[in-house]
This record gives structure tokens, sequence and C-alpha cells, in this order.
């Protein structure tokens, strides 16, 4: 799609799309565990202490032992200088497998992926996926301007003031560009607000309408304080194995996944992602469409990038998400189910942590054990990942299809 | 032109990639930028290699110091120090007439605004120094 044929074969997308996508079923191997830590405003403990809290939640979810564990993924921007490997040492774990994410919020997404391919491959048998962070609010801003070199070298010395100013120049370009409103993306926040008033794990739980959403105080104009994410502590965990040994009617399929890095080419602030690179190809290969899934956790560090990522993935045509949203209720009850435990914007974001979040919650909605929030006969889900914020705009955008398996 | 400074900025980490447009900045108040001698395009942020094109025969040119807003965010909070005390901090993406987009700053002065589509120059030599990267006022 945006890559320019060197030969005069001209394919109708480039061939490497087709075969990354294709290898992504597996009917044997999937998601059979899941676990959330808690969620916390300041860190009571260490990142990996918050990553035990989940891991062990996981395990238990897929009814399996501590032993079963030969492989382990980590997607965090925080961890290092530990890695995959130290964390192994940490939990006492030894692996034959162990891989580190470098797509940020994109990543939780991949390591589940290539969790499923190593298994394939033979390169272990279960694998533990797990991302979060331990930080607060001024950790976050103390490491912001250093998050990767062009973002400490050509953003930070102007006082740029994180990535709200970034995603406020997107913003403001959706809204000259095709007339987007914030009344319009206003709708994500307060209905995933809504989402959180029945999730108690959720940090930000007090009743949000549409006028608190555009009074709120002016951040990074046109963003305002309910279009950020609040930077908190917490982890998430995803188990990886053979869909045999998920307890009956827990297991989950992953039907189709995709990872995009640095598209589009070029652009400083796009309004577009590598998501439209890889949709038809995800489709195609999960067997059906957007108008067929239950419902969507799309990654929301803000709302204008919801939006983006509905467009790219197919819900409605590029520039048309205003009018969309108006039509639509993002409430777990809905027409369509957005981002059903409240996402980041209202359950916090525990860096990579907020990759991971959707998978967890869409694994949960999945196994029908959504409780108060549970999603009416929830068979099919999408999950998006989006990261690695660098000059303007997050280079990585990944997504999965999930479907309960029978 | 715009609220005192207060503090020191963070000074502009210097690398074989860049040291060149800031120094020039630095003692010149002007913008070069990389011209790939490859493919012709420019080139920014400043690279080891053409991302267009793979050739290293990067050239630094001088650039008008010339754009248009393209689209831009005022904000008001979550500077870190010394730029919080100047809120609120103008950042556009802006076009620049050598045709490629940049990031920067724009200081906006008492009863102006910043707009979408309004042109942009640099500082000027005399204010160029105070600002670490390349920065931007509303070209009159």
């Amino acid at each position: 799609m945006s890559q320019s044929p060197s030969t005069s074969r001209a394919p109708a997308r480039p061939v490497s799309d087709r075969a990354v996508s294709d290898r992504a079923v597996s009917d044997r191997i999937g998601i059979i565990g899941y676990g959330s830590s808690a969620y916390e405003k300041s860190p009571s403990r260490s990142e990996a202490g918050y990553m035990a809290e989940a891991a062990r939640a996981a395990l238990a979810s897929a009814g399996l032992e501590r032993s079963a564990v030969d492989g382990i993924s980590v997607s965090s921007t925080t961890l290092p200088p530990d890695n995959a490997v130290t964390l192994a040492e940490t939990f006492g774990l030894s692996v034959s497998w162990a891989s580190i994410g470098n797509a940020g919020g994109a990543g939780a997404v991949v390591n589940v992926f290539d969790a499923v391919h190593a298994i394939e491959a033979g390169r272990a048998s279960h694998v533990l996926c797990l991302a979060g962070a331990a930080q607060d609010g001024a950790f976050f801003r103390g490491r912001i301007g250093r998050f990767n070199g062009s973002i400490g070298d050509y953003l930070a010395p102007h006082g740029f003031g994180g990535m709200n100013g970034l995603f406020g120049i997107i913003q403001r370009k959706h809204m000259q560009t095709y007339g987007t409103k914030r009344e319009q993306l206003g709708r994500i926040a307060v209905d995933q607000r809504a989402n959180a008033r029945r999730n108690e794990a959720a940090l930000l739980r007090k009743e949000m309408t549409l006028e608190d959403y555009l009074t709120a105080p002016l951040i990074a104009d046109p963003i305002r304080l309910f279009d950020c994410v609040m930077p908190c502590s917490g982890a998430e965990a995803i188990l990886v194995g053979p869909l045999e040994e998920a307890p009956s009617g827990k297991a989950v399929a992953v039907r189709a996944a995709a990872e995009r890095h640095n598209h589009p080419l070029g652009e400083v602030s796009p309004l577009r992602g590598g998501w439209e690179v890889f949709r038809d190809d995800l489709y195609e290969t999960a067997g059906f469409g957007p108008g067929d899934l239950d419902f969507v956790q799309a990654y929301d560090d803000y709302p204008i990038m919801v939006a983006i990522q509905l467009e790219d993935l197919g819900f409605c045509a590029k520039g048309e998400i205003g009018p969309f949203l108006a039509e639509r209720r993002m409430t777990f009850d809905g027409d369509l189910p957005l981002n059903t435990g409240g996402g980041q914007l209202s359950c916090g974001q525990t860096g990579g942590g907020g990759g991971m979040i959707g998978l967890t919650e869409a694994v949960r909605q999945l196994r029908g054990e959504g409780g108060a929030r549970q999603v009416a006969g929830a068979r099919r889900g999408l999950v998006s990942g989006y990261g690695m914020v660098a000059y303007g705009h997050g280079l990585s955008a990944s997504a999965m299809i999930l479907e309960r398996a029978q | 032109m715009t609220n005192e400074v207060s503090a020191a900025y963070p000074e502009a980490r210097v690398t074989p990639d860049n040291a060149p447009m800031l120094k020039r900045w630095r003692e010149a108040g002007e913008l070069v930028l990389q011209h790939c001698e490859g493919c012709g395009k420019a080139v920014f942020y400043p690279r080891p290699v053409c991302p267009h094109c793979w050739s290293d025969r990067l050239v630094w040119r001088p650039a008008s110091g010339k754009g248009t807003v393209v689209s831009f965010s005022v904000i008001h909070r979550g500077l870190p120090a010394p730029f919080d005390a100047e809120a609120p901090i103008g950042l556009a993406e802006i076009a620049l007439e050598e045709g490629i987009s940049m990031i920067a700053r724009v200081l906006v002065a008492d009863g102006e605004e910043l707009e979408s589509g309004a042109g942009v120059a640099l500082v000027g030599k005399a204010d160029a120094a105070r600002f670490p990267l390349p920065t931007f006022r509303i070209a009159r």
C-alpha cells in the first residue's frame, strides 16, 4: 500500500504482509490464562512485584503451576537495564525462550503474537507474557524527555512537555482536515468512564459527563485533562500455551495478528498509522471483519488515537470518525463496546502495561468473566496497540483478533 | 518578545549527526538542513544516512528559515522547568520552504495568536543563542 514496487510487477499489496498474517493462525496454540495486578497511583513495590501479582493470577486462571512456564516475554520501556532474562532470574524460572519487545504500547500484542510462533516452532511450551511499570506522574515526567533519541535531541530542548503537545498537534490537524469535533471525540472518554464505573480495579471511576470532558482544564490545546492518561503502577499478564490445556470453555484462540512500524514514512504528525497497511489481510486471515466483532479494545493514550485506529481498522472511512462516534454507544452494552474495562483513560497507564490492558480485558470478556461489565455473548474481539512515540507520533501499530475457542 | 527567561534551557545534545546544525544555529541564528546528493531531498531530523535512498552523501545547506504552520498545540500544563514559567508555549508542525516538516517552538508575542496556515520565520540572530534549537516566530 505504501511501498513503491521496484519492478514492473505491481502486486496489490506487499507480499510480506500476506506472509506475516497467514502465519498468525494456530489451531493449537493460543491464550490459556490472563491476570492483572492491582493498579496504584504511586508504586508500593517494584515493577517485577506488580508483574509477579499479574503472573500468579494468569497461572491460576489457566489452572497451571509455575513449573509449566518455560518461556518469558516482556513489554516494558521502564525495565531496562533489566530484561526478560533477568526477570526470569527474579522469578526463579529456567526458560528455553526469552524475549523483550521494542514497540512500546504496541509491544504486548506483538509479544503474544511472537509467543504463539515460538511455541509453534518448538522453542517453548508455555510462554508468560508480561507488561507493566512501577511509576507515578513525577517519575513519568522525569523520563519522558529521554524516551528515545529523537525526542531527547529534537523535542525536549523545546520544552515540549511530554506527549500532550504532540497529540495536540495531531488532534488539531484531524479537526481542521476532517471537521472532527471535541464533542465527538469526547464520547470515547465518557463512555469508557461509564465502563470503568463497573470495574473496581479502575483508578478513575468518578462519573464523567460530556460537559465535564469539554470543560476540563486545558493541558495542550486542544488536548484537555480527560484526553490524557494518568501514569500509574501495575502490570498485566497473558499465558500462551496449548489451547487444550485451558479450563473448559476458557481457551481463547488468536485468529490473526499483525504489526507495522514506521508507517507512514516521512510524516511527523500523520493522521493514520500502520493499521491501514495490514487491515485487509488481518480480516481476511481471521475470516471475518469489523462488523462481526463483539467488542474492540483499542490503544487509548488519547481519544484522537482511538479515533484514528477505528478509521484505519475499517470501522469507518478515513475522516468520518466524528459522525461515526456521534451515532454509536461505546459502553459495554452499546452497539460498539470499546475498552470495556475503562481502558487506560480510566484505569491509568502502567507504562508498557498500557499495551496489554486491552488483551487481558479481551480475554476476560471472551471467557465470560467481565462481571458487571460483561459484553453479552462476547465471542470475537479485536485488540489494537500503538506506541513508541518518537519525533511527532507513535511509530508502532499492532492488532490481534481473538475468538473464544470451541 | 515573550516572557522573560528565568533559567537556562536544557542544552541540545551535540551528536556527529547534528553538530553542524547546532553550531550554525548557536553562532549565526541560521537553519542549515541536510540535503542528500543521491536523491536531492532535504532531511530532518539529522541522520547519518538519507532515509529516502540510503545514500551517505548528505551535505549541509542553508535553509530559508521560513515556513508555514501546518498544525499546532498551545501547551499550558505539564511543562518542565524553566519552560513552565513561560507557559503557554506554542509547539507547531512547520512545513519548511525546503519541502519537509519540522516540529518546533513558535514564540507568540502579546496580542498574537498561533494559527494554522500562518507564516513563520526564525527568531533571528539576536535571540537565537537563548534557544537550544531553531525556534520560530510568526512572520510579520
